[in-house]
């Protein structure tokens, strides 16, 4: 089974971190900003089957916000990240939410990331508030830091389970490339677009 | 706009005047006429009119056609046409198919100045996009062609606007699942142009599955065989992948490198090599060479030649490379392209150099392949592709290097000749006639050595045999005997590279080098003299070569010294000179050229000059040289010092590193240990918790145990108390003894003043009689006796009972005793198999078993003490029964004298009657009887005493 997962998020926040730390188990403390788009892949084993993710990370700035767009069609999953030391990305989920729920599959799995967990003495955004966004809007949310990379590979596969889940209750359409899911060369396997979302907003700069 | 129209007025080519203003006409119709009818016939007249007059009509019409395409959007028929005659307007595609000579430059000027005009405006593009997503085909055909002929004229501007428009690339992608043939190959086409340069939408167009859709429509196709879909299918892929790393990452984690593996699948039946084919063919090699090439990352280069490897695509290649019949120009880019595929990838190199040419005897393709190489007659393009191939074997692939350094070695040789060995066909191309060949052998033989210290010393050791009767020539010896002999130019460039590439960082090689006494004058004389121009790149070669001849030389050679050859160029050719010459090579034209990238690729053979990799050497060298020359010979002194101490260095230093490589290896090992180790521990700590818990049991077992002891203890206290009642009472029957004693003895004393009462009666004979009170004492001590025995009979009896209690307790401690050894006896097995844990076990066990031995003698002791308890008691007992016997006695004699006191009292009352009568009597005869009276007050007055003495005891 391949599941194509396209992730894409915001600047700053350290969506590509996440991503490095995800699929070459390292951690890259001064990234260069994110141009459009950067594909990642990786296999991971869900329920005994090979499934490989397929990743596309996504420039936060606003000004690639229309190419950003363009990922959402196709994509099976999204992560959407924020950063727990800055409260405007955490400010800007909502934005970047209606983006994507209004351009892609409705059956998209969107997984919320607070990012940076590792800066709990910088803090400004709680983790109840997080969950309680999550809730709001039907989203699985989790804490990571692409630093220590802690809840990385949860964070990638939890959603990664719930896309699999869906394509076994027959909620994608596995003949539809457009969902984002692909089946494999052996015939038996199933194929899915996973696409990854984003959060965060557009100031500043900073690592990752 | 403006500028156009002052065009219009003085028209360039040479339309009717007439048409001028009956395209206004036509234009008024359009604008405001009400009917549809009408307006899309005149959109129609001015479709037919758009060809011929096309400046005419851009200039009047353009407006008018896209209002149409705004307002009219409900009749397909009318945006048809509108889309064509825009389309006319825009497209120099058709001029340039009519007038292929007659100004091309002004028809491109028309076509992107009115694309200027129509992309001003950002919303007409946007609307072109959803035009193109109508299905209806007489709208999306020529909105597709539109679309793509405005990208042709202004790409960028375009592509931005595309870009920015929500779903604006997506929306075109669509177009590949058209199930019209036309449509979906005209967006290839729309495609190939969206994607020009524009690595943002190669993503996103990669993203939208654009390699799934055109390797699909390349199968449906027929592969090579299909036709020129299948060569804008390959274009528009090449787009996609050239520079573009994510959208290579993509395409190999897609596993895409896997379905390009048919497409080489060319059968060997030599039929069918159209034009067609061999395009297709062509591009596909480009595009496996886009994923390995050369100027990628590493990593993704690398990983993409795994791939070719794993998936059969370069053994694939390999085949077409042995096949017979294959055209010279797909063959010369299949070794292009195999040769990047090997290209510092050491599996492909060593599954290269097991390639078998399918001849008979079948020969290794690498001596196949510098046949051609040193064969005049074939291909010049050829010939440098495989150059190449070599070059690209031999980079980073020491094994490689010196496989073909080993067939030119005396031992390896082939002394029958039977067959031809790479080392033999580099020699002859070496010394042939053809510079060509020679240039190219004399670079390969470079790459063989290329940073292969090892190998340029072991190459010093070939020789070889010139002519017959002649003594055989040092390889070496042979190529500056060559030089010297005044050949070609491009023959002489070769064989000084290969000689700088030989020398450099060998001075084993620039010794023998400087043996000859010949090179040294014929090198400063060719820097010294004053040639041509062709002569200067010669001329600067030598100057590097004299250079490394100093710069590596190890002052071994008397005659050669670095400051000799130094003051050599200062008399001979002058450090200027030198300076100037040695910088002619990185001047030159084609240095630069050969710099740029590794394939060896030149325009014509003349310009064949500089090497790739050599002109690495050269951009390495020319500074230090320059340096060495310019110093004095002080400095060079201090210089030979400190290399000296560098080198002392350098051998600390590789001391080190050896030291370092083996605490390496130390380190390697004990992680190893660490990690078997660890894992030793974890089983161990499994075992060890396990162990704990059952310690913890142990334990509790213990705590319950001691709770038992204690009460034990308790017992035993009170075994104690009991003694020290005991004590108390063995005090007591002592006392009581000795009570005993004085008893007797007050009764003797008694039964003394009985008698002498007795006596004193029987002397006063009238009935005088003491009266002893030893009644009451006697009674006294017998209540007393009676109650310590009482008390005594109590304690026996309490004393029994906790012997009882103790002894059932005691029972019970040595049955848990017993169990505690048995568990003990359970825990011990698993005890031995944890080593880490055995001594605490046993620690604990050893506790444990103290405890237990402790408790044990504790309850030994107390069966001891118990035991002598006994005993005390029996011997109590005993004393008791004794003193019972006695008491028994001593009552009886209590009863009997108290029976003779009574005896006595009636004795006494009668002879006190008596008393009193004779008393009497005595009175009555006048006798004084005080005296009588004295005395026995003096004895109650004793009596009263002895009571007083026993109410005190």
């Amino acid at each position: 089974i391949k599941i194509i997962v396209i992730g894409k998020w915001r600047l700053g926040v350290g969506k590509s971190c996440l991503l490095l730390q995800f699929t070459d188990k390292r951690f890259q403390p001064v990234h260069d900003l994110t141009i459009g788009v950067e594909f990642g892949a990786r296999m991971i084993t869900i329920d005994g089957k090979q499934i490989k993710l397929q990743i596309w990370d996504t420039a936060g700035q606003e000004s690639f916000r229309s190419i950003t767009r363009s990922y959402y069609r196709g994509a099976a999953g999204a992560l959407l990240v924020y950063d727990i030391t800055r409260r405007d990305t955490f400010n800007h989920l909502t934005t970047w939410l209606e983006d994507a729920r209004q351009h892609s599959n409705s059956n998209m799995v969107i997984m919320l990331i607070g990012n940076k967990s590792d800066l709990e003495s910088r803090r400004e955004v709680k983790k109840e508030e997080g969950e309680a966004f999550a809730r709001e809007h039907g989203l699985i949310f989790m804490e990571t830091s692409a630093k220590t990379a802690s809840n990385v590979e949860e964070a990638f596969i939890n959603t990664a389970k719930e896309i699999y889940e869906k394509i076994q209750e027959g909620v994608f359409d596995i003949n539809n490339e457009a969902n984002g899911i692909k089946i494999g060369p052996q015939h038996a396997a199933t194929n899915a677009t996973l696409a990854g979302s984003q959060g965060g907003q557009q100031a500043g700069g900073g690592c990752c | 706009v403006l500028p156009l129209r002052r065009r219009a007025g003085a028209p360039s080519g040479s339309p009717p005047p007439i048409s001028g203003a009956r395209i206004q006409k036509l234009c008024d119709r359009v604008a405001s006429s009400t009917l549809l009818d009408d307006r899309r016939d005149a959109v129609r007249a001015l479709k037919s009119l758009s060809k011929k007059y096309r400046l005419e009509v851009g200039i009047q019409a353009m407006e008018h056609l896209i209002h149409v395409l705004q307002t009219d959007r409900s009749d397909s028929e009318i945006i048809g046409y509108a889309l064509d005659t825009l389309y006319n307007i825009i497209s120099n595609d058709l001029e340039e198919e009519e007038q292929e000579e007659n100004v091309p430059k002004q028809a491109d000027d028309l076509g992107s100045q009115f694309t200027e005009i129509f992309i001003k405006q950002q919303e007409n593009v946007t609307l072109l996009l959803t035009l193109v997503e109508e299905f209806d085909f007489h709208v999306r055909w020529p909105g597709v062609k539109l679309l793509t002929s405005l990208l042709k004229q202004q790409g960028p501007q375009v592509q931005q606007i595309i870009l920015v428009s929500p779903m604006g690339v997506s929306r075109l992608m669509d177009l590949l699942a058209d199930s019209r043939e036309v449509i979906r190959n005209d967006g290839v086409l729309l495609l190939q142009q969206l994607t020009k340069s524009n690595a943002a939408i190669q993503k996103i167009v990669a993203f939208e599955n654009a390699f799934e859709r055109l390797l699909d429509i390349i199968t449906e196709e027929g592969n090579s065989d299909g036709g020129i879909v299948v060569e804008d299918c390959l274009l528009l892929l090449q787009n996609l992948l050239k520079n573009n790393n994510s959208n290579q990452n993509f395409f190999k984690e897609g596993s895409y490198i896997q379905r390009m593996k048919p497409w080489f699948e060319v059968g060997d039946d030599n039929c069918g090599w159209s034009a067609q084919k061999v395009t297709n063919l062509h591009l596909m090699l480009q595009l496996v060479r886009v994923l390995v090439s050369p100027t990628n990352p590493p990593g993704a280069t690398s990983s993409c030649q795994k791939a070719m490897f794993h998936c059969g695509l370069l053994q694939q290649l390999c085949t077409i490379l042995m096949a017979t019949g294959v055209p010279a120009d797909i063959l010369t880019e299949t070794i292009n392209t195999v040769s990047e595929v090997i290209r510092g990838c050491q599996i492909n190199q060593d599954y290269f150099a097991s390639v078998n040419a399918p001849s008979n005897p079948p020969r290794p393709a690498i001596v196949v392949l510098l046949m051609s190489m040193v064969n005049e007659r074939q291909p010049f393009v050829l010939r440098c592709a495989v150059l190449y191939c070599f070059q690209c074997f031999l980079y980073k692939n020491q094994k490689g290097q010196g496989e073909i350094v080993s067939t030119l070695l005396p031992s390896t040789i082939d002394a029958t000749g039977n067959s031809v060995s790479a080392g033999q066909l580099l020699c002859g191309g070496l010394f042939s006639t053809d510079s060509l060949s020679n240039w190219c052998a004399a670079v390969a033989l470079a790459h063989a050595l290329q940073e292969n210290a090892p190998l340029k010393e072991q190459l010093l050791r070939v020789q070889l045999a010139t002519s017959i009767g002649n003594p055989p020539v040092s390889l070496l010896q042979q190529c500056t005997n060559i030089l010297s002999q005044g050949s070609k130019v491009q023959t002489r460039v070769g064989l000084l590279m290969l000689l700088c590439t030989w020398l450099s960082n060998c001075s084993i090689a620039v010794t023998h080098f400087l043996h000859n006494p010949a090179n040294i004058p014929f090198l400063t004389g060719q820097i010294a003299e004053n040639l041509g121009e062709e002569e200067q790149l010669v001329q600067g070669l030598c100057a590097l070569l004299l250079g490394i001849s100093i710069y590596y030389n190890d002052n071994s050679l008397e005659n050669y010294r670095k400051e000799k050859l130094k003051q050599l160029i200062e008399k001979r050719i002058g450090r200027e000179n030198f300076i100037e010459k040695l910088g002619f090579i990185s001047k030159h034209e084609l240095y630069s050229r050969a710099a740029q990238k590794p394939q060896p690729s030149f325009s014509s053979p003349d310009h064949m000059m500089f090497d790739h990799e050599f002109t690495k050497l050269v951009k390495e060298l020319e500074g230090v040289i320059s340096k060495a020359i310019y110093k004095s010979s002080e400095e060079d002194k201090k210089e030979e010092e400190v290399k000296k101490t560098l080198e002392q260095h350098d051998n600390i230093v590789t001391h080190y590193k050896k030291v370092i490589r083996e605490q390496d290896q130390e380190l390697e090992e004990l992680k190893q240990q660490i990690n078997t180790l660890k894992s030793q521990n974890e089983q161990l700590q499994t075992t060890v918790t396990q162990q704990v818990s059952q310690i913890q049991q142990h334990k509790d077992q213990y705590n319950l145990l001691k709770v038992q002891l204690g009460k034990d203890n308790q017992h035993h206290n009170s075994h104690g108390e009991t003694f020290q009642m005991n004590g108390i009472q063995l005090e007591e029957v002592s006392k009581l003894k000795e009570e005993l004693e004085e008893w007797k003895n007050k009764h003797e004393l008694l039964q003394g003043q009985l008698r002498e009462k007795e006596s004193v009666i029987e002397k006063l004979k009238s009935s005088q009689l003491e009266m002893g009170t030893t009644e009451q004492s006697s009674q006294a001590g017998k209540s007393g006796g009676s109650e310590l025995n009482n008390e005594l009979q109590k304690e026996l009896e309490t004393l029994r009972s906790q012997i009882q209690l103790q002894s059932t307790e005691i029972s019970k401690l040595q049955s848990e005793n017993q169990k505690l050894q048995l568990l003990n006896a359970a825990a011990d097995p698993v005890l031995g198999d944890c080593g880490a844990t055995t001594a605490k076990n046993s620690e604990v066990e050893g506790r444990l078993l103290q405890e237990v031995k402790e408790l044990k003698n504790e309850v030994k002791a107390l069966s001891e003490e118990k035991a002598s308890l006994k005993q005390h008691l029996d011997s109590s007992n005993s004393t008791v029964a004794i003193l019972q016997d006695q008491k028994s006695k001593l009552q009886q004699e209590v009863a009997e004298s108290k029976k003779e006191q009574d005896d006595l009292l009636v004795l006494l009352a009668d002879q006190d009657q008596k008393l009193s009568a004779l008393k009497n009597k005595l009175k009555e005869l006048g006798e004084p009887v005080e005296d009588e009276d004295d005395i026995e007050s003096g004895d109650q007055a004793d009596e009263d005493e002895d009571g007083e003495e026993e109410e005190q005891d």
